[in-house]
């Protein structure tokens, strides 16, 4: 048979697939195409048919001596088709309970760029902190850091008692959330360059310490106030940020330390271990900003909220040491997938 | 994957139907514009609700119900601001706004169509890409130090060092940006040369050409139109030399016409033509052995015709209905307007042109 006598026999074929693909484009099914068995799963059905055979002629194409233009033309349709056919996997949420309660922790136990950035963390922030409550050693410490300015508006912001109502609750957890997270995922995208990550990390550890620091002297006014407000809520939001610089910079790091593996490959195996220790992270966030809209500005006794940090590292440890310490399962998991990795691209 | 084009900007894809398709990847122009029609969106996204939320509540009138207004516009500012694409990529098929606009797509780098996992890690990581910020207050000191514009360098850079031209959060995420194939119209080459069956039927029966050459014939077929009649045969003089000596055509044949005949008996010729129809050939012989015979008068007739009414053949005709001539086409109307007032010595004509040639 001639190339142009098999155009003719399968140009018909190739059409009705282009209409499927019309329909399934603009509405996600077959049934717009217009034919009787175009209807629900019958379409379906048409569809992967079509788009069998015209994968059929284009790995025939070569012998059938079919002319380049329609070898192109093949190609579009066997792409197009292609796209319908193979959607986009949505999200499990039932996986997610897996993710956060199981993924995350063990890589978070394992991992350690997160323990690099939580030494980088609260090193500075001790550091900072010592140095900005002595004044006597660094006078001037704490005002080069944060500035004059800053320290004063933080005082005035302490004077007063914490009294807040139900409206402000709301509406500051919204804001937290929002403000706060946002921080943790441009400290996590910007990971992947380390630096910016790095300087993120070190300026809020600095930053942080000082005022606490600086909070903690004893003749500046509103240092009771801030300590009540900052206690319920410091540990989630401390540990999120940590968690966030941590999983970031598991990404910037996969690019140096391939373990063998190509430096994209790494980097993309990176990115998916860095995910449940971001979500990880994010939920922390929220967790914070709860407290902080809710437990922390609120006139409580200081006992609940130090019972509540307390708690709540304590629930941080349990999450990090019992659900992360290694298990025998992940160990064998862990050997297991060296096989996917090879041969991949 | 094997990439025998190094510079092409396709990629060739391996389904799991076991054959291997290509994509056209779309380079930082392409996507520039979605990205910027994604940024829109964003914005008049965030408004709307925004909005939406603040006239219900308007005309609910609960006083209670403020503060929850404020939260839920917090919300909804951090969750379209942080995850659009990844919610768009995921629930339309690797297409946010903006690629659909302008007909992208992103899809795993094995051709899969793109998880959530991934879609989530190539969106956050665009924050990266779009590094370094450049301030503006550094330039222009009355502006606020916080309004910065991000400069997309990184991800520019990296786009154009890797193969796939993908931006960092792609080369994390293992995916890459398509150009979404539309409708395309199935290219067919017509042969409205009547000449060309009829030459067609002068090669043996059983010469099949080899598969390179085949392929050679469709993308010249294809091309043709492109050239200037001086130029194709040219081209298909390297191709057509070797043919003229193996099958004893004429040396004065037209090498374009020869290509077109061979292109015609490979790809489009019934093979069991059984009494092909010479049209204007019948008569004439374009093999070297009947050089000499005498031609009828009947042959240049016809011939001329078909040349009035348009063909795309433009070598003159006075003489062999199949020569080519090299001269310009001044000379060839010239040779055309001679021809009719010297029709009566057409014969002796013919065969002087053909020894001078």
């Amino acid at each position: 048979m001639n190339p142009a006598k098999l155009l003719e026999k399968r140009r018909d074929q190739w059409s009705e697939l282009e209409s499927l693909c019309d329909a399934m484009e603009s509405r996600g099914q077959t049934d717009k195409a217009g034919g009787a068995h175009h209807q629900g799963a019958e379409g379906i059905a048409r569809f992967s048919t079509l788009y069998r055979s015209a994968c059929a002629d284009l790995a025939l194409a070569d012998a059938y001596q079919l002319p380049p233009g329609t070898v192109t033309y093949l190609h579009r349709l066997v792409a197009r088709s292609h796209n319908q056919l193979y959607r986009a996997n949505k999200f499990e949420p039932n996986r997610w309970t897996d993710v956060l309660f199981r993924e995350a922790p063990q890589q978070i136990f394992a991992d350690a760029c997160v323990r690099w950035a939580a030494v980088i963390f609260f090193g500075l922030f001790a550091m900072s902190l010592f140095l900005g409550r002595n004044e006597n050693m660094f006078p001037d410490f704490a005002q080069r850091m944060v500035g004059t300015q800053q320290l004063e508006q933080m005082e005035e912001m302490y004077e007063q008692p914490l009294n807040g109502s139900l409206d402000h609750y709301v509406q500051m957890s919204g804001f937290y959330i929002q403000h706060n997270t946002g921080i943790g995922l441009s400290c996590f995208a910007s990971g992947i360059l380390i630096i910016p990550c790095l300087f993120n990390l070190a300026y809020n550890a600095v930053v942080l310490g000082t005022v606490f620091g600086y909070m903690a002297r004893p003749d500046v006014t509103g240092g009771d106030n801030f300590y009540h407000f900052v206690t319920a809520h410091g540990p989630f939001e401390l540990t999120a940020i940590v968690l966030a610089a941590g999983a970031g910079l598991r990404l910037g790091v996969g690019l140096f330390s391939t373990g063998g593996l190509t430096r994209i490959e790494s980097l993309r195996e990176s990115a998916m271990k860095a995910v449940p220790v971001m979500a990880a992270s994010a939920m922390l966030f929220i967790g914070a900003a709860f407290t902080e809209g809710f437990l922390s500005p609120s006139p409580a006794p200081y006992v609940i909220k130090a019972m509540w940090a307390v708690l709540s590292s304590g629930l941080i440890s349990f999450y990090f040491v019992v659900l992360g310490f290694p298990r025998d399962e992940t160990l064998l998991k862990r050997i297991e997938p060296a096989g996917e990795f090879s041969d991949a691209t | 994957m094997a990439t025998p084009f190094a510079l092409d900007t396709t990629i060739a894809v391996v389904t799991p139907e076991n054959i291997s398709f290509e994509y056209q990847l779309a380079g930082p122009f392409r996507r520039l514009p979605a990205f910027l029609i994604d940024f829109v969106v964003r914005w008049v996204a965030i408004l709307a609700i925004v909005l939406l939320i603040w006239i219900t509540g308007g005309l609910i009138s609960i006083s209670q119900l403020g503060p929850f207004m404020l939260a839920t516009t917090f919300l909804v500012y951090f969750i379209i601001s942080w995850f659009y694409g990844t919610l768009m990529e995921t629930y339309f098929n690797g297409r946010t706004v903006g690629k659909w606009a302008c007909g992208l797509r992103a899809i795993d780098i094995d051709g899969r169509p793109i998880s959530g996992k991934r879609a989530l890690i190539r969106n956050l990581l665009r924050v990266a890409d779009l590094m370094p910020l450049a301030a503006v207050s550094s330039v222009a000191p009355d502006v606020p130090p916080a309004f910065m514009i991000p400069t997309g360098m990184v991800g520019l850079t990296t786009m154009i060092c890797t193969r796939r031209m993908q931006r960092l959060g792609d080369l994390a995420a293992g995916t890459m940006v398509i150009v979404d194939e539309r409708s395309w119209r199935l290219p067919v080459v017509k042969v409205d040369d009547p000449r060309v069956p009829a030459l067609a039927s002068f090669f043996p029966g059983d010469h099949r050409v080899s598969r390179s050459m085949a392929r050679t014939l469709a993308i010249y077929a294809e091309r043709r139109h492109y050239l200037t009649p001086a130029r194709r045969r040219e081209v298909a003089r390297h191709l057509t030399d070797p043919l003229v000596e193996k099958f004893e055509f004429r040396r004065d044949i037209d090498p374009d016409l020869l290509m077109y005949a061979l292109y015609y008996k490979t790809f489009l010729a019934d093979p069991s033509d059984q009494a092909p129809d010479l049209g204007p050939l019948a008569g004439y012989s374009p093999l070297r052995r009947d050089e000499n015979k005498p031609q009828g008068l009947a042959l240049e007739t016809k011939v001329g015709q078909t040349e009035g009414i348009g063909s795309t053949q433009t070598a003159p005709l006075r003489t062999n209905p199949l020569k080519a001539n090299p001269r310009a086409t001044g000379a060839a109307q010239r040779s055309a307007t001679t021809k009719h007032s010297a029709s009566s010595a057409v014969g002796s004509k013919q065969k002087r042109s053909g020894e001078t040639e």
